[in-house]
C-alpha cells in the first residue's frame, strides 16, 4: 500500500495537507506530531469522518533517534507499504532581532526545519530510490526565499531547506521522484494568530491573509501524478507579497 | 564462512537478473560501473540487492576504490563473513 507522510501534521498547514492528501488523492496519511495529542486526534477524526485513514507517528523530527525508531517499527509492522509521498512541513518560529538571539532559539529552529526534513527524507529515499517514484515537498515560507528581519533563524533554516530541494531534485529526478517547495506568505494559523490582519493585510496585494486550504490545493497538485514534470520549483504562495 | 566461489555465483545471478548484464560480459577483472552501466543512483538497487541476497548492508563508502568485480566479490565476502563471525 502506498502512503503519504505529513510531518507537523496536527494542526494548521500541515493538518489541512494531511486532509487534502487523504481526501483528494485518497492516500492513507501518516501524521507526524510532537507532542500536540488533542490536535493530532483532532486530525485523525477528521480524515476518518471524511471516509479516510490516518495514522498517527508521534515523535521529534529533530531527534534523529526518534525519528529512526519510530518509522522502524511502522515499517515494520506494514513491511509492504511504501511512503511514496513526504510533505516537510514541521517547523517552529523562535523571531527576535538577531543581536539578541539565544542559541537555543538558533538551533531550535534549525533543528526541527532543516535538520528534521534531513532526518525524515533521508532516511525514506532509499525505498522511494527503489520503488522509482515518489513526491518530497518541502513546507518552507516567504521567509527562505526573501529573507524577513526578525527571522533570521527561520529565514536561514527555510532558505537552506529550499537549497535543499533544488539540489535533491536533480540528484534523484532519473527515478521519477520530483522535489519541490511551497513557500507561503501570511497564512491563518496558530503561528500568524497573533498578528495584527488589519494592519499586514495593506502590504498584501491580495488583501487578506490567506488560508492553509489554499496551501494545501497547492501541495496536492505537486504531490499528485500531474505534477510529474514539475521539480526543483519553489512556488511561492503569498497573495502577491514577493515573487 | 560463505564460500568464495558461492559468493560470486549468487552476485552473477542478481547482476545478470537485475542489471541486465550478459553472462558472457561478466569477468573477475571487468570494470564494474562500466559493465553494468552504473550511475550513482544505481548503487542504490545494489544496495538493496545485496541486502535482499546476503543480508548485509553495504554503504557508500564500501564502494571506494571497488573497481572490478574481483574487488566487489571480495567486498561482499568479507562482509558476509564478517557479519557472520560476529
Amino acid at each position: 500500500m502506498k502512503y503519504a507522510l505529513v510531518t507537523g501534521g496536527s494542526r494548521g498547514i500541515g493538518r489541512a495537507i494531511a486532509i487534502k492528501l487523504a481526501k483528494e488523492l485518497e492516500y492513507p496519511v501518516l501524521i507526524n506530531y510532537q507532542s500536540n495529542d488533542v490536535a493530532a486526534n483532532e486530525t485523525k477524526k477528521i480524515i476518518e469522518d471524511l471516509g479516510g485513514s490516518c495514522t498517527l507517528l508521534k515523535f521529534d523530527v529533530a531527534n534523529i533517534e526518534s525519528t529512526h525508531k519510530t518509522l522502524d517499527t511502522w515499517i515494520s509492522d506494514n513491511p509492504d507499504a511504501i511512503i511514496e509521498v513526504v510533505v516537510n512541513n514541521a517547523g517552529i518560529t523562535r523571531d527576535g532581532l538577531f543581536m539578541w538571539m539565544k542559541p537555543e532559539d538558533w538551533h531550535n529552529v534549525l533543528n526541527i526545519s532543516l535538520h528534521g526534513f534531513y532526518n525524515v527524507t533521508n532516511y525514506l529515499i532509499q525505498k522511494m530510490l527503489t520503488n522509482r517514484y515518489g513526491r518530497i515537498i518541502n513546507v518552507v515560507s516567504v521567509s527562505g526565499v526573501k529573507g524577513t528581519p526578525g527571522q533570521v533563524n527561520y529565514s536561514a533554516a527555510k532558505g537552506a531547506m529550499v537549497a535543499a530541494t533544488k539540489a535533491l531534485a536533480q540528484e534523484v529526478a532519473k527515478r521519477k521522484i520530483t522535489v519541490n517547495a511551497v513557500a507561503p506568505g501570511f497564512i491563518n494559523t496558530d503561528m500568524t494568530a497573533e498578528m495584527n490582519e488589519k494592519e499586514l493585510k495593506r502590504l498584501i496585494p491580495v488583501n487578506r491573509f490567506g488560508e492553509a486550504e489554499e496551501v494545501a490545493d497547492l501541495v496536492s497538485f505537486l504531490a499528485s501524478k500531474k505534477a510529474s514534470y514539475i521539480t526543483g520549483e519553489v512556488i511561492n504562495i503569498n497573495g502577491g507579497i514577493y515573487s | 564462512m560463505m564460500e568464495t566461489s558461492v559468493i560470486i555465483g549468487k552476485v552473477d545471478e542478481f547482476l545478470i537478473e537485475e542489471f541486465e548484464v550478459e553472462a558472457e560480459d561478466i569477468s573477475a577483472d571487468a570494470n564494474l560501473k562500466e559493465t553494468l552501466d552504473l550511475d550513482s543512483l544505481d548503487y542504490v538497487d545494489l544496495v538493496v540487492a545485496i541486502e535482499a541476497t546476503f543480508g548485509v548492508k553495504l554503504i557508500g563508502d564500501d564502494f571506494v576504490g571497488i573497481e572490478t568485480f574481483r574487488d566487489f566479490y571480495k567486498l561482499i565476502e568479507h562482509k558476509v563473513n564478517n557479519t557472520q563471525a560476529a
